[in-house]
C-alpha cells in the first residue's frame, strides 16, 4: 500500500476487475489468483482462452501455472532479483518508453545506475529461474500494448515487501503501461474491506483518503473539522502494536480480528497479552483471542447492517441488512457510537449514510460520494471528486495522480531468515479456496469442512522420502519460534526445499511458526519465508477442530 | 509452451462413454439386431451365445447384411458363425476372431460388364500404377473439378449433394492446411457397399483420394474407418504401401478407426470424432468445406464417391453421366432380407427394384415391403416397385435413396417387428445433442410398444406426425431429420401392422 | 457497422461478431433460448431459438447464426412457432411434470409463453441412482434437459472441467469423469453449474433436505459479499416467516453483465453463510469478573467497562499505551469510526487493521 502511494500517489488496483477479460499479457506473482480471488481468476481464464499471454511467477506450481505460457518458479523471497532482472533485459534490449518516462517520471537515471548488477544470467543463479525465461517474459511484457500485473500476499508478506512492489511499479514505469484500460499495476486484496479500512484512514501514518497523518496542513483541516486537538506522533503499525503488547502496549480496542489466530510469531504476542492491562474484543463469534479479553462486545455480521465496503479496484458498493443481529448482537457502528459517548466524545451521527458523509466531507478524492448516490447508481470507484463525477475504471489517465512516477531502486535483500543446517527448509503460509482467513466462518459450513478438514502440509515427495514421511502421514514442523502438527500432502506443487501450509486451523497455527519480523515501512510481516523443519510423528496429534454441525 | 494440453479427465470419460465399443467392457461377442440379420436367425445366435455362458450384446448393423447373422469378435465382423460354433467355442473357453479377408466378401455383380460400362468394378483386379493421378495432375485442378461437374457426380454417402460444389469451395478457400477425408463409417442397416470397395477395389479409394487432394491443395488426408473395418483397414493400409511409389510424395494418409457410433457417419460428427470428442454433429452453417477438421476447410466424402473418381477423370465426365439411367453414373446397389443372392450390385443409377432382385437371384417369397435406402428411407409397398431407385424419383414419393442398402420383406416378414427394429436403431445411435432427435426418437418407438398395451389414454400414436415434423423441422442433423421415415411411412402405407391387436385405437384415432 | 438485415420486417444494423439472436435481442425481439447464456459460447444444441432465414430449407439457430449483410429472417411465422410449441412438448413429455423444488424453472415459463401442449403424454423417466455425498450441488438427472450449460460453465468460465457430456442417445447425462463424487473431482464447488441450470436439474442439495421455500416468499436484498475482495454483488434470499426477523436461505448473484460479478459465485460466497446463525455466535455481552470467569451482562454494564479500562490505560500511562486494531471485514464506517475514535477521543495514532498490502 505504502509503497504505491509513494510511486504513484495512490495505492489501489490501476485497473478495473473487469478489464482483466481484454488484456493481452498477464504478470500474476505472488497471488494464487484461483484460490485466494476466485472471481478475478475467472476473468484471468477468460484472457488465456481469448488468447492472452499468461506469466505467473511463483514458487509454487500454482493452478494457473497449468494454463500459462510461462512459468518463473522463483526461490522464495528472491523476488527483487527476478524483477530488477526483467527490468535490466527491457533496458539492455531497448524496450523502454522512453516518451512516458521523460514525461511522466523522474529518478531514471538512478535506476538505470542501479539495474547494471543484475543481469538475467546472474537471477538465474540468485532465483532459480532460467535466464531465458526471464528475458522472455520481460520482453513480451515491455511489447505487449495491454500489459497487467497482478500481485498480493506473496509480494507483501515480506521483510523486503515495499521492495517487491517498488520493483514491480519500476517496470511498469519504464514500459509506460499505466493509464490505460486493462494496463497497470494491480494489488487484489485479500479482505472484503482491506483498500476501504485503508481509505477511511484505519492506519497509524494516513487519516482518511491517504492524507498524511503527520501534515500539519491536514492535521488542522481535521481538528476543525472534528472539533478536538489530534495526535501529531506518528503511530505503531500493527507488526509494532503486536511486538509492543504487554511492553509499550498496555490496552488494546480489536474489533473483528483473532489476533491470536491471524499474527505472526503468536508465542510472543500470547506472553504479550498475559502482561496486558485490558482488552477488549468486538466480534461475531467467540475467537482465540477472547481468552485474553476482559469485555467481550457481541457484533453483527456483515448481513445483519447497513454500511459500505470498497473492493480491490476501488468500487464502494453497498452492503445492507438483510436480517436481524442474533440476541443482543449490535452493529459495530452502533457499538463504537456508544463506546466514543462513554469516553467522552459525543458525535453527531446517527446512521451509516451520516458517518459516510462525514469521512467524505474531508477527503477531496472520496467527495462525490454518498449513500444516496451508491443507492441510486450502485457501486461507484474512486476517485470521485464530485457529486457529478462518474467514478473512475482506471487509474493515472492522461498523467499520474502523484504528478510524476518515482523510480525507486531496489536493491536485493535476503529474507530475515535462510533455511540453514538446523532448519533446512523454506515455510510460506497462505489461504486455501475452501477456507478464509482464521475459518471462524468457513469452519461452521459442513460443505467446506467436507471438502478440506484439517490442517496440511505441502511437501516435495522428495523431501518427504529423505525424512521417511508418506502421504497422510501426521507431521511436526518446527521453527525456531514454535511447533505445530498437520497431516503431509506429498505434491509437486512446491519445490524441493520448500513447505507450505494454510493458515486457517486454529489447532495447527501456522502463526506459530512464522516470523514476526516486519517490512521497514509497512511493518507487515514475512509470512512468506522462514526457516523450518518437519519430522515424522508416530501417532495422531493433539487438537480438534471446532465442530462443524449444522446450523440452528 | 508450457500450456497443458493434455485432456480434462471428465471430458475424455465423457468422450469414451460416447462410442460403445469403448463403453462395454467384457463383451465378448456381439450379434448384430438389423432386420435382415434377425431374419436369419440373429436372435437364436445371441439366446445360444447367452445360454454358453458368453458375454454377448446385440448391437446396431455391422454393415454385413449379405452375410446374415453378422457377429462381432474383437473388432473384427465374424461370418459363418452359427450355434454350433458359438457352443463349441464356449465349451473351449475361447472365441477368437478369425481374421480372414475372404469371410467378409459377400457377392458382386454384375460379373461379365465390359471395362468402360462400370465406374468402380468390383470385380476387377485392383491396379497402382497411378495412371488417373498422373492424368488428373496434367489436366490441372480446374480441369479436374470441370470434369467432375461435367459427370454430374452425386455424394453416395446419402445427400446426393454435387460433388463438385464441395471441391470448388475448399480448392477456392484461402485459409490453410486443408484437409481431405474419407468418410468410411459405413453403419446404415441394409448398407455394405464401402466394405466391398474397400475390400476388393482399394485403389479405386486411395487414387481418388489422392487426386482430390492434389486438386483442392490438401496436404493431407484422413481416412476414418468405423471400428469394425479391422480388416477393411488391413486391406487398405496395404494397398497404400504398394501404392506409395506412385504417391506424391508429401501427402500424409492418416487413418482412425471408429469406436461404435452411426451418428459419425455423419461428416461433421466424423470430424468431431476425429479430433478425439464426442461424435456430435456441428451446426451448420458453416459446413466443412470452410470450417472442417480442426477448423480448416476440408473435403469430406463418401468411399463410393472418392471410387468413382479416377474412372471419371481417365474416361471424361460425359462417359460417367452416360452410365446412369435418370440420374448420372452407376451407382452400387446393396440388397439384403429376404432375396436368394444379396450382395452388391453396381447397376445404372434409376435401376427398378426388380430388375435389381433379378440381378441378386430373385425374391424368396413375395414382396410386400422393402426400404429402398436403409433405415432411413422407410418402408414403401410392393405398388413402388417400379420407381427407379434414384435420389430425385424416391424423394418424389416421400422416400429417399440413401446410401441405396435395399431391404426386402416377404408377406412372411413381421413388419410390425421390422419397424421396431428400425425405431430402436435410431434410439439408440442418436448422439443425444438435441432433443428433437433425442427425445422424438424415444418418443416414436414407445409409441409403437406401447400401441398395444395402451388403452383409452390417449395413445402418444396419433402425435406422431408431429412428433416425426419436429424431427425433421427441429433436429441438427439428418438423421434426427430421417429417423421418423420408418413409422410416417408405415404409418401411411402399411396402417393394419397397428390394428392388429384388438382393443386400441391403433393409427386413425 | 458492417450491414443490415431483416428481421420480421425490420431492418437491423450489423455490429461485428453478430448474431441473428444478439441483432434481435437489441431490436427488442424476443428469440426464446434455453441453452443461451451470455457468458459462454454459443451452443445450438437446445433449438429454442430456430428462426426461417428467406431461401433456406433448413430453420437456424439463431444463437450460432451469424448475422449476414441482406438476411431475411422471420421469427414469428407459423413454421416457428409450431416448432417452438412441438419442442417444448418434447421436452415436457421427457420431465417430471411438476415445476423444480427448488432452481430455476425457465423450462416451464417458456413452455407457458409458447402455448405448448401438455397432452403428449410421459416418457419412461430418466431417473437414475446416483447419489453424490457432496454438501452442495444436487443433480436430478430426469430435469435434465442436456443444454450443457453447466459443463460449459465448467469448461468456459471456472475453466476446472469437473463435469461433461457423458453416454449417448437416451443414456445421454452430465457426469463426472468415471461418475465419481463432485468431491473427488477437479470441482471447486463454485455452485456455476446451478446458477446457469434453466430448469432446476442442477439445484442446492441445502434447499431439498431443508425444505425449499419457493421463490415468491423469498425477499433478496442486494449486499457485497463478506468475504474477499472482489466485491462481488450477492442477492442474500431471506425468509421472513423463518427465525426471528428472517434467515438467510440461499445466495444467488445478480444477474450476468450486470456487476463486478457478472453472475459468478465462488464456494464462499454461494453457500458459505450457515455461520449467519449458527449456535456459537455471541449473542450477549461478556464480561470477565474477578474470579477471571465471562459472565454475561448488558450493553450498559459492558460498555461501561470497556470505556472505564480504555481510560483507565490512558490515565495510568498515556494515551499511546493503547492500541486500536480495526478490521478490515467490517464497513467503511465502522472503520472510520475506529480510526477517529483512537485519534479523536483518545489522542492516539495507533491504530492499524490487519492488511497492510
Amino acid at each position: 500500500m505504502a509503497g504505491l502511494v509513494t510511486t504513484f500517489g495512490a495505492g489501489a488496483m490501476t485497473n478495473a476487475i473487469g478489464e482483466i477479460r481484454d488484456v493481452d499479457f498477464l504478470f500474476v506473482t505472488g497471488s494464487n489468483t484461483t484460490e485466494a480471488h476466485p472471481i478475478i481468476a475467472m476473468e484471468m481464464k477468460r484472457a488465456v482462452r481469448r488468447g492472452a499471454t499468461l506469466v505467473v511467477a511463483d514458487p509454487r506450481r500454482i493452478w494457473l501455472t497449468g494454463i500459462a505460457d510461462r512459468h518463473l518458479q522463483l526461490h522464495p523471497g528472491t523476488d527483487v532479483w527476478l524483477l530488477n532482472a526483467m527490468a535490466h533485459t527491457i533496458l539492455e534490449e531497448g524496450l523502454t518508453d522512453k516518451e512516458f518516462i521523460a514525461e511522466h517520471t523522474e529518478g531514471f537515471d538512478a535506476l538505470r545506475r542501479s539495474l547494471a548488477d543484475y543481469p538475467a544470467e546472474a537471477a538465474e543463479a540468485v532465483t532459480g529461474v532460467p535466464a531465458e525465461d526471464i528475458r522472455w517474459a520481460a520482453r513480451r511484457y515491455a511489447t505487449t500494448d495491454k500489459a497487467g500485473i497482478y500481485y498480493t500476499l506473496g509480494i507483501t508478506e515480506h521483510t523486503h515487501g515495499t521492495d517487491n512492489v517498488h520493483a514491480l511499479a519500476n517496470l511498469v514505469l519504464m514500459t509506460g503501461h499505466l493509464g490505460r484500460p486493462s494496463t497497470g499495476l494491480n494489488p487484489l486484496r485479500g479482505q472484503n474491506n482491506v483498500q476501504g479500512a485503508n481509505d477511511a484512514g484505519a492506519s497509524p501514518i494516513f487519516l482518511p483518503g491517504y492524507q498524511r497523518a503527520d501534515d500539519p496542513e491536514v492535521i488542522a483541516r481535521y481538528e476543525r473539522s472534528w472539533g478536538v486537538s489530534l495526535p501529531t506522533e506518528p503511530g505503531l503499525n500493527l507488526n509494532e502494536m503486536m511486538k509492543e503488547v504487554g511492553g509499550r502496549i498496555r490496552g488494546l480496542f480489536v474489533m473483528g480480528e483473532d489476533i491470536v489466530l491471524s499474527e505472526p510469531n503468536v508465542s510472543r504476542l500470547e506472553e504479550g497479552l498475559n502482561r496486558i492491562e485490558f482488552l477488549v474484543l468486538q466480534d461475531i463469534f467467540l475467537n482465540e483471542t477472547a481468552r485474553y479479553a476482559d469485555v467481550i462486545l457481541p457484533a453483527a455480521a456483515f448481513a445483519e447492517k447497513e454500511g459500505t465496503f470498497t473492493n480491490s479496484e476501488r468500487r464502494v458498493q453497498r452492503v445492507r441488512r438483510a436480517v436481524p443481529p442474533p440476541g443482543q448482537a449490535r452493529p459495530d457502528w452502533q457499538i463504537l457510537l456508544d463506546l466514543a459517548a462513554r469516553c467522552g466524545a459525543r458525535w453527531p451521527l446517527d446512521t451509516p449514510a451520516a458517518i459516510y458523509a462525514e469521512l467524505v466531507r474531508d477527503t477531496p478524492r472520496f467527495a462525490g460520494l454518498s449513500h444516496e448516490r451508491l443507492e441510486a447508481e450502485g457501486g461507484l470507484q474512486w476517485p470521485c471528486p464530485d457529486p457529478g463525477h462518474p467514478g473512475t475504471p482506471f487509474l493515472h489517465e492522461g498523467g499520474l495522480l502523484r504528478g510524476k512516477g518515482l523510480f525507486t531502486p531496489v536493491p536485493y535483500r535476503p529474507s530475515k531468515e535462510l533455511a540453514d543446517e538446523a532448519y533446512p527448509l523454506v515455510l510460506s503460509t497462505g489461504r486455501t479456496l475452501f477456507h478464509y482467513n482464521a475459518a471462524t466462518q468457513t469452519r461452521r459450513e459442513p460443505g467446506l469442512h467436507q471438502k478440506q478438514p484439517c490442517a496440511f502440509v505441502q511437501i516435495h515427495p522428495s523431501d518427504a522420502g529423505a525424512r521417511g514421511i508418506a502421504a497422510g502421514d501426521t507431521i511436526e514442523v518446527s521453527t525456531r519460534r514454535g511447533r505445530i502438527r498437520a497431516t503431509a500432502e506429498l505434491t509437486r506443487e512446491v519445490k524441493r526445499g520448500c513447505i507450505w501450509m494454510p493458515l486457517h486451523f486454529a489447532e495447527a497455527r501456522a502463526n506459530l511458526l512464522t516470523n514476526d519480523a516486519g517490512d521497514a515501512v509497512t511493518g507487515t510481516a514475512e509470512y512468506k519465508v522462514c526457516a523450518a523443519r518437519v519430522q515424522r510423528v508416530p501417532e495422531v496429534g493433539e487438537g480438534r477442530p471446532p465442530a462443524a454441525g449444522p446450523a440452528r | 509452451m508450457a500450456r497443458e494440453t493434455a485432456a480434462p479427465e471428465a471430458e475424455v470419460y465423457g468422450a469414451g462413454s460416447f462410442y460403445h465399443l469403448l463403453r462395454d467392457d467384457g463383451v465378448q461377442l456381439r450379434v448384430c439386431s438389423g432386420t435382415p440379420c434377425r431374419l436369419r436367425g440373429a436372435d437364436a445366435l445371441l439366446a445360444a451365445a447367452r445360454r454358453s455362458g458368453l458375454a454377448a450384446e446385440p448391437c446396431s448393423c455391422l454393415a454385413a447384411c449379405d452375410t446374415a447373422p453378422a457377429v462381432l469378435v474383437d473388432r473384427v465382423v465374424q461370418q459363418g458363425i452359427g450355434t454350433a460354433e458359438i457352443e463349441v467355442a464356449a465349451r473351449a473357453g475361447e472365441l477368437a476372431a478369425q481374421p480372414d479377408r475372404e469371410v467378409l466378401r459377400g457377392a458382386i455383380g454384375p460379373e461379365d460388364a465390359p471395362d468402360d460400362s462400370l465406374a468402380i468394378h468390383l470385380h476387377r483386379e485392383a491396379e497402382f500404377d497411378g495412371a488417373a493421378l498422373q492424368w488428373a495432375g496434367g489436366l490441372g485442378a480446374p480441369a479436374v473439378i470441370d470434369e467432375i461437374e461435367a459427370s454430374g457426380l452425386q455424394g453416395r454417402g446419402g445427400a446426393g449433394f454435387p460433388a463438385h460444389v464441395k471441391w470448388r469451395a475448399v480448392r477456392e478457400a484461402r485459409s490453410l492446411p486443408k484437409y481431405v477425408v474419407l468418410n468410411a463409417d459405413e453403419g446404415e442397416p441394409g448398407t455394405f457397399k464401402d466394405r466391398e470397395i474397400l475390400l476388393r477395389r482399394p485403389d479405386r479409394v486411395l487414387e481418388g483420394l489422392a487426386i482430390a487432394a492434389q486438386t483442392v491443395g490438401a496436404g493431407e488426408v484422413h481416412l476414418y474407418l468405423r471400428g469394425e473395418f479391422e480388416t477393411p483397414r488391413r486391406i487398405l493400409q496395404e494397398a497404400l504401401a504398394r501404392f506409395a511409389p506412385v504417391l506424391p510424395r508429401d501427402l500424409v494418409f492418416s487413418f482412425h478407426a471408429g469406436d461404435g457410433a452411426y451418428v459419425c457417419g455423419e461428416e461433421t460428427a466424423l470430424l468431431e470424432s476425429i479430433e478425439g470428442k464426442r461424435g456430435m454433429p456441428r451446426i451448420k452453417p458453416p459446413f466443412p468445406v470452410e470450417h472442417g477438421l480442426w477448423g480448416q476447410p476440408t473435403l469430406v466424402h463418401n468411399v463410393e464417391t472418392i471410387a468413382c473418381v479416377p474412372e471419371i477423370v481417365k474416361r471424361g465426365g460425359p462417359w460417367f453421366r452416360g452410365l446412369g439411367r435418370s440420374e448420372p453414373g452407376t451407382k452400387l446397389y446393396c440388397i439384403s432380407g429376404e432375396v436368394h443372392r444379396p450382395g452388391t450390385y453396381e447397376l445404372p443409377l434409376g435401376t427398378t427394384l426388380d430388375e435389381l432382385l433379378l440381378a441378386a437371384g430373385g425374391m424368396e417369397g413375395e414382396l410386400r415391403a422393402f426400404s429402398p435406402g436403409g433405415a432411413s428411407s422407410g418402408f414403401l409397398p410392393a405398388s413402388y416397385r417400379s420407381v427407379p431407385l434414384d435420389f430425385g424419383s424416391l424423394a418424389k414419393v416421400g422416400s429417399m435413396l440413401g446410401s441405396a442398402g435395399v431391404i426386402v420383406l416377404s408377406r412372411d416378414a413381421d413388419l410390425r417387428e421390422a419397424l421396431l427394429d428400425q425405431l430402436r436403431f435410431f434410439e439408440e445411435e442418436s448422439c443425444g445433442q438435441c432433443a428433437p432427435c433425442r427425445i422424438g426418437t424415444r418418443y416414436l418407438h414407445e409409441a409403437v410398444v406401447g400401441a398395444e398395451a395402451e388403452t383409452g389414454a390417449g395413445p402418444r400414436l396419433s402425435r406422431a406426425a408431429e412428433v416425426a415434423w419436429e424431427m425433421n423441422e427441429g433436429s441438427i442433423c439428418g438423421l434426427g431429420a430421417a429417423a421418423s421415415k420408418p413409422l410416417t411411412s408405415a404409418l401411411e402405407h402399411f396402417p393394419e401392422i397397428f390394428a392388429a391387436s384388438p382393443g386400441h385405437g391403433g393409427a386413425e384415432e | 457497422m458492417t450491414g443490415a438485415l431483416r428481421i420480421d420486417g425490420q431492418e437491423l444494423p450489423i455490429e461485428a461478431g453478430d448474431t441473428v439472436l444478439s441483432v434481435a435481442a437489441r431490436a427488442g425481439i424476443e428469440i426464446p433460448t434455453l441453452c443461451h447464456d451470455p457468458r459462454l459460447g454459443a451452443a445450438g444444441a437446445c433449438r429454442s431459438c430456430l428462426v426461417e432465414v428467406a431461401g433456406e430449407p433448413r430453420l437456424s439457430a439463431a444463437c450460432t447464426r451469424k448475422a449476414q449483410e441482406g438476411m431475411v429472417v422471420d421469427t414469428q411465422c407459423e413454421r416457428v412457432e409450431r416448432h417452438r410449441r412441438n419442442l417444448l412438448a418434447l421436452y415436457l413429455a421427457d420431465h417430471p411434470a411438476a415445476r423444480p423444488l427448488s432452481g430455476s424453472s425457465e423450462l416451464f415459463d417458456m413452455a407457458d409463453r409458447v402455448g405448448a401442449p401438455r397432452d403428449w403424454g410421459r416418457l419412461e423417466s430418466r431417473r437414475d441412482q446416483r447419489v453424490d455425498p457432496n454438501h452442495y450441488v444436487h443433480f436430478d438427472a430426469e430435469r435434465c434437459i442436456l443444454c450443457a450449460r453447466c459443463v460449459r460453465y465448467c469448461d468456459e468460465v471456472e475453466a476446472v472441467n469437473a463435469i461433461a457430456l457423458a453416454g449417448r442417445g437416451p443414456e445421454t447425462t452430465i457426469a463426472t469423469a468415471d461418475q465419481r463424487s463432485l468431491l473427488d473431482t477437479s470441482c471447486e464447488l463454485c455452485g456455476g453449474c446451478i446458477d446457469t441450470c434453466p430448469t432446476g436439474a442442477m439445484s442446492e442439495k441445502v434447499q431439498l433436505l431443508r425444505g425449499a421455500v419457493e421463490d415468491a416468499r423469498l425477499e433478496k436484498v442486494r449486499t457485497t459479499c463478506g468475504y474477499c475482495g472482489v466485491g462481488c454483488q450477492v442477492d442474500l434470499n431471506v425468509d421472513r416467516r423463518a427465525g426471528e426477523g428472517g434467515r438467510v436461505v440461499k445466495v444467488t448473484s445478480p444477474e450476468p453483465g450486470s456487476t463486478v460479478n457478472d453472475g459468478n459465485l465462488c464456494v464462499k460466497g454461494r453457500f458459505a453463510y450457515d455461520f449467519l446463525d449458527h449456535e456459537d455466535r455471541l449473542t450477549t455481552p461478556l464480561v470477565r469478573d474477578a474470579g477471571g470467569v465471562l459472565r454475561e451482562v448488558s450493553w450498559d454494564e459492558a460498555l461501561d467497562r470497556a470505556a472505564e479500562g480504555l481510560l483507565a490505560v490512558k490515565r495510568r500511562h498515556d494515551a499511546h499505551a493503547l492500541g486500536f486494531v480495526s478490521s478490515s471485514r467490517c464497513t467503511m464506517e465502522e472503520n472510520y469510526l475506529v480510526q477517529k475514535l483512537a485519534r479523536a477521543a483518545f489522542g492516539t495514532n495507533n491504530c492499524h487493521q490487519c492488511a497492510a498490502t
